[in-house]
Formats: C-alpha cells, structure tokens, sequence
C-alpha cells in the first residue's frame, strides 16, 4: 500500500489532472461539433451521440493520451539521481510495477468518467436528449477501464526502460495503428492479443462499429475482461523481470 | 557554418533513433491507407475506371496523414529539441557562434528535409502497392501531386510550430499534448464547412488540403484550394523565421 501511496503523491506536482481533463473534453468537444455541423439530431439518441464521441477516441487518442500519462508517471524516476534511489528501493521490483500500473488504472478511470461525464452533459445541453446515458454504456465504460490496463502496464513497461518522455509515447501510436488494422482486417483472436487492438475493441463495444456485433453480451464482455487480466499479468511480469536486471546507471 | 551546423545535426539525429521514428510515420500512414484494400469489393474493381479506385486510396491517404502525422512530427521536434535543455546544449551552442534561433532554423532544415521526404515516400509506396494489388486504371497524377505538395507544406509548418513550443517549453507534455489536441482538431475541420477549416491553422489545412470526398454515390474528386496552402506555407515561414530571429535577441 505504501508503493501506491508514494505514487500517488509523485503524482501531485504532475501534469496528469490536465490530461485527464483536456483529452476526453476534446473528444467530446470534436464529436458534439461534428454533429452540429452536419446540421443534424443524433438520430439515434444517446447510441449516436456515444458512437461519434468514443469511437474515435477509442481507436488513437485513448491510447496516446494513456501512453503521455506513462511517460509522466516514470518521468520523475528519470531526472536527477531518482533512478540510482530507485534501485536502492526497500520494495520489490514486482511492487514498484504493480504500483505505477495502480495509479495508471486510477488515471484510466478518470479518464472515463470524465468522458461519460462529458457525454451525458453534451447531450442533454447540445441536443436535449431525454433522460440520460443509458446504464449499458456504464457497463461499457467499466470495460473500456479494465481494457486499459494491460496497455497502461505495457506503456509503463516501455516508460521504465525508456529514459525519453516521447520516445514511448511514438511506440504507441503504431500500436494504435496495429489494432485498427486488426480491427478492421484482422483475425478477432489477434486483436485480442494486442493490448493496443484490446482497447480498440472495448471502445467499439455496443456500436456496432467495425469488427463490433452492436450487442453487449456477457459472453463477449467477459471475453474482453479476461483477456485483459491475462495481457496484463503477462507484461507485470515482463516488466517486473526487465526491472530486477536493471542497474544504476 | 550553415552546411557544418546542418552536418552536426544529422549527427546529433544518430544518437535519437530518428530514423525508427521517420519509418514509424510512413509505415503508419501506409498501413491505415492499406485498409482500404479491404473494403467490400474494392480488389474486384481494380479494373474499373467507373470505380475509381486511385480516388478511393486517395481517400485513404488523406484520412491517414492527419491521424498519425500531427503526434509523430510533436515527438520529432520534441526529441530533436529536448537534447539541448538537457545537456545546456544552447549555452553550448551560443559560444560557438551559433544562436539559439539560428539552431532552430538548422533544425528545421535538417529534420525537415526528411519530414518531406517522408512524406513524399508515403505518397509513392501507396502509388506502389495500388500498382502491387492491380490497379490499371491511370494514376490522377494532378491531385496526387498536388495533395502529396499540400501535405508537405502542411506538415512543415507544423513541424516548426512544434519546433518553437520545443524549444520555449521545455516540459514535453506540452508539445506532445498539443499534437494530441491537433489530432482532434484535424478531425473537427474534416466534418466542418471548408471556410471554417481555414481559421484552424495549421491542422485544419489537412482537411482543406483533401482532394476527395466520399459519399452515398462513391467518392467525388473535390478542388481543393492550394493557393489556401500556399498562404499557409508563406505565413508559416514568416512567422518562424520572425520568432526565431526573436531567440537570437534574447539572453538563453
């Protein structure tokens, strides 16, 4: 708990909460104006208004904004002489890991309640749909969170080994470009296996978009969650590997 | 002292993996260009003028370019730059008789010469591969010149937008934040009228810079107005060479 609890505090004099702001008001912000300078209602309601907001946002600036946030997070384990205090750490490498993919996971979850946030207020202030975001796209957001995390462990990884704060973050971004391209050409089972390609598909879950059925069916949400759980346990382990053989430097 | 300080940079380039990073820019927009091939009956009308399938790849291409390039040229300008607040490099390179403005303009002109020449091989490996799948209709080599031209000068001024913010604010976040901003920007100006575009330099210019438009019918071959680059193009140049000519006057 107190490998979390320092990250969290690492946190406080970073740049995260702008981010965490900015990335899914813009999508928002893009997505509403869209609508509006088609000249034309969300014909569908809530579906459409989600559909225009998440499904761009889900297929490459969810990815690079995740990865910008991994960047921040071991940016300060960088500068200075942190490293050298960091393999002096009374901690385990596997918690130090654990950790910064907690606090990522916690960065994730803002991230989408700001975005339902955001949607729920452009629809009812833009086009004054009744009611309001329909509960299974809560379900949705709780998978999109969970998807995030094998790719937030996997920036994370590639964070800690690479001392440039944008060095990871152009690793992501053919990341995203991979996992579009499984999700429109590719076979299902190798999307899945990508962590970049994994967020894709949980983005466009109950869309219909792509690859998607347009269904939010418990067989395919808790597809989506356990092969999350599996790519993430896989790259902890990778990461927490690569970081036990690491030295001062 | 420019060919010596151009030479230093690409030197400079060895050590920050800017070749991966240029191939990651061209791979990436010719693989998302590359999903067109596989739309629903696209490799069946290779064949078919009617079709019009060079326009459908256009199509592709000027959807790709505004997607990856605005967050790849950030990193450039930010690794190109963030050397130099690391290791005093501008103290460094003030005493040596070349000014901090005077080394962004260098910058420019390296980093930028192989940004346009990324660009252009993006345009020709698509050229290449529709030739590799089959299309035999002729190239419309007009608005191909021309959108490969546009998004040339687009994406140099760009990249000495992100130059300057590299060089004033060394915190990263804040050029790559402003890439990630310009993707959505980008993406606002596609689905805006094209006038409105053109008051969201200079990522709104990717969409006036579109040669295409898809719609119920298929795709329609547009005019895009590149003397709206070209202005684009000019101003950026005036700008850049006024704030950096500014660097020069300020103490670093």
């Amino acid at each position: 708990m107190g490998a979390v609890r320092a990250e969290f505090l690492k946190l406080k004099r970073s740049l995260s909460l702008v981010v965490v702001i900015a990335l899914p008001v813009m999508a928002v912000v893009t997505g509403v104006a869209n609508t509006l300078f088609s000249g034309q209602q969300p014909a569908d309601g809530w579906h459409t208004l989600w559909l225009r907001v998440v499904v761009f946002y889900g297929l490459f600036p969810l990815t690079v904004g995740l990865a910008v946030l991994a960047s921040l997070v071991w940016r300060v384990e960088h500068q200075g002489g942190n490293w050298n205090a960091l393999m002096g750490r009374q901690v385990s490498s596997l918690r130090v890991v654990l950790a910064k993919t907690v606090v990522l996971t916690a960065l994730a979850l803002a991230l989408q309640v700001v975005l339902v946030g955001g949607v729920t207020v452009a629809g009812k202030v833009a086009f004054d749909l009744p009611g309001f975001l329909p509960p299974r796209y809560l379900l949705v957001s709780l998978v999109i969170v969970v998807a995030c995390v094998p790719v937030v462990a996997l920036q994370s990884a590639l964070s800690m080994v690479m001392r440039s704060f944008a060095a990871p973050v152009a690793v992501a971004l053919p990341g995203a470009v991979a996992g579009v391209f499984l999700l429109m050409a590719g076979p299902s089972a190798l999307s899945m296996a990508l962590p970049y390609g994994l967020v894709g598909r949980a983005t466009q879950l109950g869309t219909g978009a792509f690859a998607d059925g347009g269904g939010v069916g418990a067989a395919s949400v808790i597809l989506l969650i356990t092969a999350a759980l599996g790519l993430t346990a896989v790259v902890v382990a990778g990461a927490t590997a690569v970081l036990e053989r690491v030295d001062v430097r | 002292m420019n060919g010596r300080a151009v030479a230093n940079e690409f030197t400079k380039m060895r050590r920050l993996r800017v070749a991966p990073l240029v191939l990651i820019m061209v791979v990436g927009v010719v693989a998302l260009t590359c999903v067109t091939f596989t739309a629903p009956g696209f490799l069946d009308s290779v064949d078919d003028p009617d079709a019009r399938p060079w326009h459908w790849l256009l199509a592709g291409l000027a959807l790709a370019v505004p997607l990856v390039s605005p967050i790849l040229l950030a990193v450039l300008a930010s690794r190109q730059v963030d050397m130099e607040h690391q290791g005093h490099g501008w103290l460094l390179n003030q005493v040596s008789g070349v000014t901090p403005g005077h080394l962004c303009r260098v910058k420019f002109l390296s980093m930028g010469a192989l940004v346009a020449g990324a660009t252009l091989a993006q345009s020709a490996l698509v050229v290449a591969l529709g030739r590799a799948v089959g299309i035999s209709v002729d190239l419309p080599l007009g608005p191909w010149l021309g959108y490969t031209t546009a998004i040339i000068v687009v994406n140099l001024v760009l990249f000495a937008l992100h130059l300057l913010v590299a060089a004033r604010v060394p915190n990263q976040l804040v050029g790559l934040g402003l890439g990630v901003l310009g993707v959505f920007v980008t993406l606002a100006g596609t689905g805006m009228p094209l006038w409105s575009a053109h008051l969201l330099p200079p990522w709104g210019y990717y969409a006036v810079a579109t040669p295409v438009d898809t719609d119920a019918g298929g795709v329609v071959a547009l005019d895009p107005p590149y003397l709206s680059v070209l202005s684009l193009g000019i101003v950026g140049a005036l700008v850049f060479l006024g704030v950096t000519r500014m660097f020069d006057r300020q103490e670093t």
